[in-house]
C-alpha cells in the first residue's frame, strides 16, 4: 500500500475544476425562449395566460383572510385580496400612496368627534359571487371573529384593531361606524388600522359547524369562536381550497381554479365580478420555488412570464432586453438600517454620541453603494420615511440628504471633538462633556474601535460591509465585522441593558431585503420610540417620542414631516441602502403591470398587447 | 482521474547501480521524478509571486474603490482588471495566496506533527494504550471533517490562527494511523530492544527511534497534508467561513467571483481557480516525488 495516496483528493481537485468549467460556462450556453418584442402602444387583446414567479421560498399556504401567527406573509394576504376585496388598501395615485383605489370597498372614511369617531362608507354596486350584495354585515362579521379570536390573529397587537374600537355600529346597509377609543391621527388610523379590516362573506360562513345552519352566530363571543374554528379548520386544508365550496363565495375580480400543496396557484377571472377592474386575462399561475438559482434558470428558459434575477446579473441587462423582456426594480416600501447600540457595553458611549454618528453616516457611501455593489437596484434611504418613492409623507426637506458622503466632514467632525489620529486609528485626546470634547463616558486614549454583526449568505451584504469598513478607515474607525446567518444576527442583537449578558455588540445590520417594510403610513413607533418590540438599539429620545405620539394621535397632517425631519437628522440608526423588493424581469408584450412598493399584485390590471408567443 | 504512476525515468537503471550516500540516492531519485520537479518550480513560482510580487507590484488591499470596480482584464494599471469591490486582482491574488499558502501549511504541519507523535505513541506502547488512542482516532475520523469545519466556522469568526487550528483539528487523524503501522512493526527490530535492554526509557524510543525510522511516511504524508489543507480553506471559504474581509484567501476570492458568473467575469474566477490547482498539483507532485526518493525497494529494482 502507498502511504498517504488517496484517489479521493485527485477525484475532489478534478471535481473543482470542473464545476468551475461549468459554472463559467453555463454563462455562455445558447438559450430557449426568445420572444418577439410587441412595439410600443400597440392595441391590448383580451386573454392569454401569465406566470408570475413567486419569490424564493415562498409558499401561498393561506386563503382565509384572517391569518393566524405564521400565516401572515405578503404573498398570502396579495392573493386573499385577490378574492375577497379590501376594505382600503395601499394604492399608488401618481407618486402617492393613498388608502382609496378603483379596487377597494371603502369609500374615503370621514372622521368626526374630535377624531374619535370614523365613518366607513362602501361602494354600493359590488356582490358576492352568490349574487348577495357585499354590505356593512359582512364587516361586523369580520369585526366580531377578530374580536372573539384576536389571539390567533397574526396582525393583532395589544392596544390596536380590535382593542382600540370600543363600539363598532352599522349604520345603514353600506355604511359602517368605529367608536374609537381615543383620538387618532386620522392618516395614521386609515392607512394602518382600517386597512386590516375584511369584509367576509357572512351569508355563506356564518355556521358554527359544517352543513350547519347559516345565521347570526357571530354576535355572541362562543358563536364567534365556534365560527371562527370551523373556517380556520377549513383554511387549514391547503389541498382542498381548489374544490371547497366555501371558498368560491368571492367578491374579489379572481376566483382560484386550483391550490397545489406545493402552493403554486393558478386563478382565473370571477364572471360574476361587478366592480370596475375586470379582468383582460384567462389565467394567471403563480409559481413557487425553493432558491432564487431555481427560479434564474427557469427565467432564463423562458418558463415564467414575470420573474425576477438577482442584482448581480443586473450587468446582463441588455441580453434579457435583446430576448423580448423589460427589466424592473420593484421599490420596496421600506428603509434599510444598521442598529447603533446605544447600552452596548463595549461602545456604547461612543454610541450615544450624536457628532459620531454623523461622522459615521458622513461615511457611508449610499450612492456608490447602490449603484456598484447592488447594480443600480437599492435606492439610499435618507430617514425614518422611505424616499422612494416620493410620497405625501416625504417633505422636501427629506428628500435631501443631510450626510452625503464626505469623508472630509466626517474628520472634521472627530478631530473638533477632541480625535486625534495615531497610527490610523482615532484615539480620544481630550475627554470630558465639553462641546469640544469626546463625550460622557469616553475615556483618554479610548480608539474608536467598533464592532458589527452582520447577515451572511448575499454578496451585496458582504460587499458593503466591506465598502462600510474600508471608508469608516478613511477616518480612523475601526469597523471589525462579523457575519453570522439572519436567525443568528437577529438572535444576538437583542435589546438589552447593559447589565445583560451579550450586551458587547455595537452595530447589527439585518436588511439584505430590506431591514422593515411599513403598511401603508411609515410611522416608526415600533422602531423609534423608547422601549419599543423593534427597537433593537435601545435609542431614546423625549422628543422622538413626543414626534411619534403625534404621528399616532395629533390630528396634524404635517406630523409625519416634523417625525421625519428630526429622525433623518438624529441618526437614532446608520442608513443604509435600501434593496429593491425584487428586481422584476416582464414579458415585453404583457403590459399594465405596476409594482406596488408595499408588495401586492393586482393582475386585474395586466394584459397582453399581442398573443404571446408561448400560447 | 489517474493517480501518477512512480516515475521509471530512462537511466533509472544505470543510476540504481551506483552506490553514493543515502541522501545523495534520494535527491537523485527525486530529481528524476520530471513531475516533482515541476511541482517544485511552480511552488517556488508561486511563492515569489505570493511574497515577492506585492513589492513589485504594490496595490490597495485594503480600502475598496468602487469607481475601480468590475474592470476588464487590460484596463490601464490592472493586467488582470478589478474585482467588484475595485481591488487589482493581480495584487489581490498575490494577497490571498499568502492567507492559503500559510494556512495550509502551517495547518498541515501542525497536523502531521500531532499526527506522528500520536501514532508513535500509540504503536510503541500497545497494549491498551494504544487501544484507547486508536478508538478516538477512529471515532473522531467517523464523524465527518467538512461537517465539523462548517459548524466550528459558523460559532466563531474565524482568525488565521484560529483556521489553522481547527483544520489541524480534523487533519491529524490520517498521519496518526499510518505512523501507529509503522511504529508497530519498528519497536519489535533490534535495535529498539537493544535500547530497551541498555534501560531507555519510552519517551527515547519514540523520539530517538521509531520517529526518525518512520520519516519517510511522515514527509510524504506532510505533503498530501498541506495540499488537503489548501482545499480546505478553499471549501470553508467558498461556503463564507473564512478569515473577514478585507483579508482574503483563493477560496474567498473564487466564491465571490462565482457571483458574476453569468455576467461573464472569467477575470473573477479563473485566476483563483487555477491558482488552487496548482499550489494543490504542485504539492500532490512534491508528495509523489518524495515517496519514491525514500522508498528503498525503488531503488533496489
Amino acid at each position: 500500500m502507498r502511504p498517504g495516496r488517496s484517489p479521493a483528493r485527485f477525484r475532489v481537485v478534478a471535481a473543482a475544476v470542473a464545476a468551475v468549467l461549468a459554472a463559467v460556462l453555463s454563462g455562455c450556453t445558447q438559450q430557449s425562449g426568445r420572444i418577439v418584442p410587441a412595439p410600443a402602444g400597440a392595441a391590448p387583446v383580451e386573454g392569454g395566460t401569465v406566470t408570475m414567479a413567486l419569490p424564493p421560498a415562498a409558499t401561498p399556504n393561506w386563503i382565509f383572510p384572517i391569518g393566524p401567527p405564521g400565516f401572515s406573509a405578503t404573498y398570502n394576504s396579495s392573493l386573499q385580496q385577490l378574492f375577497f376585496m379590501p376594505v382600503y388598501d395601499a394604492v399608488q395615485q401618481g407618486s402617492d400612496l393613498v388608502p382609496t383605489g378603483p379596487g377597494t370597498l371603502g369609500e374615503k372614511p370621514v372622521y368626526s368627534d374630535g377624531d374619535k369617531t370614523v365613518t366607513v362608507p362602501l361602494r354600493r354596486d359590488i356582490t358576492w359571487s352568490d349574487g348577495t350584495p357585499v354590505t356593512a354585515r359582512d364587516i361586523e362579521f369580520w369585526f366580531d371573529l377578530v374580536k372573539a379570536d384576536k389571539a390567533d390573529w397574526a396582525s393583532y397587537t395589544v392596544g390596536t384593531m380590535p382593542d382600540d374600537v370600543k363600539k363598532f355600529e352599522v349604520v345603514n346597509d353600506h355604511t359602517v361606524r368605529l367608536h374609537l377609543d381615543r383620538s387618532y391621527n386620522p392618516d395614521w388610523f386609515t392607512a394602518n388600522q382600517l386597512t386590516l379590516m375584511r369584509a367576509l362573506p357572512q351569508q355563506a360562513w356564518d355556521a358554527k359547524s359544517d352543513g350547519g345552519k347559516i345565521g347570526d352566530w357571530d354576535r355572541t363571543t362562543a358563536g364567534a369562536k365556534a365560527v371562527f374554528a370551523r373556517l380556520t379548520a377549513h383554511a387549514r386544508n391547503l389541498g382542498s381550497y381548489g374544490s371547497d365550496p366555501l371558498w368560491q363565495t368571492v367578491d374579489g375580480p379572481w376566483k382560484i381554479a386550483a391550490w397545489q400543496d406545493t402552493g403554486q396557484v393558478t386563478i382565473v377571472p370571477n364572471p360574476k365580478y361587478t366592480g370596475t377592474q375586470h379582468p383582460h386575462l384567462d389565467k394567471v399561475v403563480f409559481k413557487p420555488f425553493t432558491t432564487a438559482d431555481s427560479e434564474y434558470n427557469v427565467m432564463r428558459s423562458g418558463g415564467v412570464d414575470y420573474g425576477y434575477i438577482p442584482p448581480s446579473v443586473l450587468a446582463q441587462k441588455a441580453r434579457f432586453e435583446s430576448r423580448g423582456y423589460r427589466i424592473s426594480s420593484w421599490t420596496g416600501w421600506a428603509v434599510s438600517y444598521i442598529v447603533y447600540n446605544f447600552h452596548s457595553t463595549h461602545a456604547g458611549p461612543e454610541m450615544n454620541q450624536l457628532y459620531i454618528r454623523q461622522a459615521m453616516q458622513h461615511l457611508v457611501d449610499q450612492n456608490g453603494m447602490s449603484d456598484v455593489v447592488w447594480q443600480g437596484s437599492a435606492k439610499p434611504t435618507l430617514g425614518p420615511v422611505p424616499a422612494f418613492p416620493k410620497t405625501q409623507y416625504l417633505s422636501p426637506r427629506m428628500a435631501e440628504n443631510p450626510y452625503p458622503y464626505d469623508v472630509d466632514a466626517a474628520r472634521a467632525l472627530l478631530t473638533s471633538h477632541g480625535w486625534s489620529d495615531r497610527d490610523g486609528t482615532a484615539v480620544c485626546t481630550r475627554p470630558g462633556t465639553g462641546s469640544t470634547e469626546c463625550g460622557a463616558g469616553i475615556k483618554k486614549n479610548a480608539p474608536l474601535n467598533l464592532t458589527l454583526l452582520s447577515q451572511s449568505g448575499s454578496t451585496e451584504t458582504t460587499n458593503m460591509m466591506q465598502v462600510l469598513k474600508s471608508s469608516l478607515s478613511r477616518a480612523g474607525i475601526d469597523l471589525t465585522v462579523r457575519q453570522q446567518p439572519l436567525n443568528s444576527v437577529l438572535g444576538n442583537s437583542v435589546a438589552c441593558k447593559a447589565t445583560d449578558p451579550g450586551c458587547d455588540w455595537d452595530m447589527s445590520f439585518f436588511g439584505t431585503a430590506g431591514s422593515w417594510y411599513f403598511p401603508l403610513n411609515p410611522s416608526g413607533e415600533e422602531l423609534f420610540s423608547t422601549g419599543a418590540s423593534a427597537n433593537f438599539g435601545n435609542y431614546s429620545s423625549p422628543e422622538a417620542d413626543k414626534l411619534i405620539h403625534a404621528v399616532l394621535y395629533s390630528s396634524d397632517q404635517d406630523a409625519m414631516h416634523a417625525y421625519g425631519e428630526y429622525l433623518s437628522e438624529q441618526l437614532p440608526v446608520m442608513w443604509m441602502p435600501n434593496p429593491a423588493y425584487q428586481v422584476s424581469v416582464i414579458r415585453g408584450d404583457l403590459r399594465g403591470v405596476r409594482q406596488n412598493p408595499t408588495a401586492t399584485f393586482s393582475p386585474q390590471s395586466w394584459y397582453y398587447v399581442k398573443k404571446g408567443a408561448d400560447q | 482521474m489517474s493517480v501518477i504512476s512512480p516515475a521509471v525515468a530512462p537511466g533509472h537503471e544505470e543510476a540504481a547501480q551506483a552506490t553514493p550516500s543515502l541522501a545523495r540516492r534520494t535527491v537523485q531519485v527525486f530529481t528524476r521524478n520530471k513531475l516533482a520537479l515541476a511541482g517544485v518550480v511552480v511552488l517556488a513560482l508561486l511563492l515569489l509571486f505570493c511574497y515577492v510580487g506585492p513589492l513589485v507590484h504594490p496595490t490597495d488591499q485594503v480600502h475598496t474603490d468602487l469607481s475601480q470596480a468590475n474592470l476588464a482584464p487590460g484596463s490601464a494599471g490592472h493586467l488582470l482588471g478589478t474585482t467588484d469591490l475595485g481591488y487589482d486582482l493581480v495584487g489581490r491574488l498575490m494577497v490571498a495566496g499568502q492567507s492559503s499558502l500559510e494556512v495550509g501549511l502551517a495547518a498541515g504541519v501542525l497536523a502531521t506533527v500531532f499526527g506522528t507523535v500520536w501514532g508513535a505513541v500509540s504503536g510503541y506502547f500497545g497494549g491498551w494504550v494504544d487501544a484507547a488512542m486508536m478508538r478516538v482516532t477512529d471515532a473522531a475520523l467517523a464523524i465527518p471533517a467538512m461537517f465539523l469545519l462548517v459548524v466550528v466556522s459558523a460559532i466563531i469568526t474565524p482568525s488565521k490562527t484560529v483556521l489553522i487550528l481547527i483544520i489541524a483539528a480534523v487533519a491529524w487523524l490520517s498521519p496518526a494511523r499510518l505512523v501507529r503501522g509503522e511504529a508497530l512493526s519498528l519497536r519489535d527490530r533490534e535495535y529498539v530492544q537493544a535500547m530497551r535492554m541498555m534501560g531507555g526509557g519510552g519517551a527515547r524510543a519514540v523520539f530517538r527511534h521509531i520517529v526518525p525510522n518512520a520519516i519517510g511516511t511522515v514527509i510524504v504524508n506532510a505533503t498530501f497534508q498541506v495540499a488537503d489543507a489548501i482545499l480546505y480553506v478553499s471549501y470553508l471559504a467558498f461556503l463564507g467561513l473564512s478569515i473577514p474581509p478585507p483579508a482574503t484567501d483563493w477560496g474567498s476570492m473564487l466564491s465571490s467571483g462565482i457571483t458574476y458568473t453569468q455576467n461573464g467575469y472569467w477575470w473573477l474566477i479563473f485566476p483563483a481557480g487555477i491558482a488552487i490547482v496548482l499550489v494543490v498539483g504542485a504539492f500532490n507532485f512534491i508528495g509523489d516525488g518524495l515517496r519514491d526518493a525514500f522508498e528503498v525497494r525503488l531503488q533496489k529494482k
